[in-house]
């Protein structure tokens, strides 16, 4: 679909956020995606995915869709530079999810990087079911840490947990090792209600998912991986999964992005 | 003004415009029914069908390029019962014209995979991957010489009464060469070009970006070439020709229709916009009822020099 840029400004050191007005409400799962392009030319030639981070409906016709993203390439650099006003051309909601449905369930929130930007709406929703949950938030240092303004409202203080590689600001270490330490003191029966729904670097998803398996806990990941098209036909995108005996290709846009984490082949 | 005639003759078959998809772009065509009417394409070329489900390559497939892109997926695919059982019935719901292309590890394969289409009634046509650049038995070693060539197309051309095409690579010596022992070995058309062989590496971490190391690149980084071995085609063989490579517009679609190609398909656009196809087609009928050009064929193959 056809969208116009609304805002897209910077928040914090390496993130913007990216509203874009579009012709009519988009529901999305939280964890889903949009393959988002505008600049002109082929170069580069392929649309970006980005999470969605919010969306909007309003009467009038006064929709809007949010993004948060961090410049990592020549496609999101150019994002960065787009303004107001200008043309963006939207394919959304793509891929499946978390699922949130599951009743009595305990959930961890985990994001790694900009992978804040792909938790966030999730934690929006538990918030809105009043569902027990908590967040651990990581990054290299305090200045790359999720915005405060971004930060949704719901969990009680002392459930965020920040997390500083370089120790500026909140746990010093990964947030990987705070995710340990917090399960470490976690009962068996709480280990077994636990959820962690987690985004971020692949090897911050892998240790989480030793993690869980070790205390019989539940975890989703949300994957990314370099894609094309999007919407399942490039099939340029696959992960392996186990399937049965073996392993299977499964496409991150499609089956993914958000995967059990016990059926990744980590 | 009337409606300007889009229709085309490939051989045999008639087909009401002369946009397809791009095998290998399009998954299995229902892939593409949430964005739009896939009836209204000329035809819809679906992924390579093989005789047995194929898991593709390692992960590590895609490289964006400048203006193009590399791949090497392998050739993933559902096999061709598969295809028949579950795909070929959604196809006719939807009112799709629909092409199959097929490959093989071996020529018996082919036969093989060919035999089984002839049976579907809705199919229209075969194309005959002769070229894919990223698995060893992708057809580019029957593909890369014209003896190779002749033997895969008289064996399938035995195997099926359906029109024949066959898709040509370009990483040849003489794409005419190629092309013309097909068209003497029984295709009723040629397509081409399938993706141009390309590379890509990280100069930091030494590693080739591809699992393959090697992959096909495709995009608009390729037309200028395609381009140009349509054109030579076309003056080489009597069959229609159709024309693929980096087609983003209507008017690129018409460049490769002024050189001389019957029809055309549409690859990589369809990965950065889902309407791609569609919205080149209506591009084509903008200009013919502008340039008030009664039908493609007063405008096909009317480059003048």
């Amino acid at each position: 679909m056809a969208g116009r840029i609304l805002r897209n400004e910077p928040h914090g050191e390496i993130f913007y956020r990216l509203e874009v007005s579009v012709p009519g409400p988009v529901e999305f799962t939280p964890g889903q995606f949009a393959m988002v392009s505008g600049w002109p030319g082929n170069d580069p030639l392929l649309p970006r995915p980005l999470a969605i981070f919010h969306s909007r409906s309003a009467p009038k016709g006064k929709c809007a869709v949010e993004f948060v993203f961090k410049v990592v390439g020549r496609g999101t650099a150019l994002l960065s530079g787009m303004h107001p006003g200008e043309p963006l051309s939207l394919t959304l909601p793509l891929g499946r999810g978390f699922d949130l449905k599951k009743g009595g369930r305990l959930y961890w929130l985990v994001g790694g990087g900009v992978g804040f930007s792909t938790v966030f709406p999730a934690a929006a929703a538990l918030a809105w079911q009043k569902a027990e949950f908590e967040m651990f938030l990581g990054s290299r240092t305090r200045r790359q840490l999720p915005p405060k303004e971004l930060t949704p409202a719901g969990p009680a203080p002392g459930r965020v947990h920040l997390c500083t590689e370089d120790g500026t600001a909140g746990y010093f270490g990964r947030v990987t090792d705070a995710v340990r330490e917090r399960m470490a003191s976690l009962s068996a029966d709480a280990a077994s209600r636990l959820t962690i729904l987690a985004c971020g670097p692949r090897e911050m998803l892998k240790e989480l998912a030793l993690a869980a398996a070790d205390r019989g806990a539940e975890m989703q990941a949300s994957l990314e991986n370099h894609m094309a098209c999007g919407f399942g036909v490039c099939w340029g995108c696959v992960v392996a999964l186990r399937d049965g005996e073996g392993t299977a290709y499964r496409r991150v846009c499609k089956e993914g992005p958000v995967f059990d984490a016990r059926e990744v082949v980590w | 003004m009337v409606k300007p005639d889009l229709s085309v003759s490939l051989g045999p078959l008639r087909v009401k415009n002369p946009v397809m998809s791009a095998s290998g772009t399009f998954g299995y065509g229902l892939e593409y029914a949430p964005f739009y009417d896939i009836s209204r394409l000329g035809a819809v070329v679906v992924k390579g069908l093989s005789l047995s489900p194929t898991a593709g390559n390692p992960p590590g497939r895609i490289v964006e390029t400048s203006s193009g892109m590399l791949n090497a997926i392998g050739l993933q695919n559902i096999g061709v019962e598969r295809f028949v059982a579950d795909v070929v019935p959604r196809l006719e719901d939807a009112g799709a014209a629909y092409v199959a292309n097929i490959y093989g590890k071996t020529p018996e394969e082919y036969e093989a995979v060919a035999r089984r289409l002839s049976e579907v009634p809705s199919l229209a046509a075969i194309e005959v991957n002769a070229s894919c650049p990223n698995v060893k038995e992708g057809g580019m070693a029957f593909g890369s010489t014209p003896e190779g060539i002749a033997r895969l197309t008289a064996r399938v051309r035995q195997a099926t009464g359906k029109p024949l095409w066959v898709k040509l690579s370009p990483n040849v010596a003489d794409i005419g060469m190629i092309a013309a022992a097909a068209a003497d070995a029984g295709a009723d058309a040629v397509s081409l070009i399938n993706t141009i062989v390309g590379m890509a590496v990280d100069h930091r971490t030494r590693r080739p970006k591809l699992s393959n190391v090697t992959g096909g690149l495709s995009g608009p980084a390729i037309k200028p070439v395609a381009l140009r071995m349509v054109h030579e085609v076309c003056r080489r063989v009597s069959i229609p020709v159709i024309g693929i490579g980096g087609i983003q517009t209507a008017a690129d679609a018409l460049e490769f229709l002024l050189v001389g190609a019957s029809a055309v398909q549409v690859g990589t656009a369809n990965f950065r916009n889902p309407r791609a196809c569609v919205e080149i087609l209506e591009g084509i009928e903008a200009f013919l009822r502008e340039e008030r050009i009664a039908g493609i064929s007063d405008y096909r193959g009317t480059l003048s020099r």
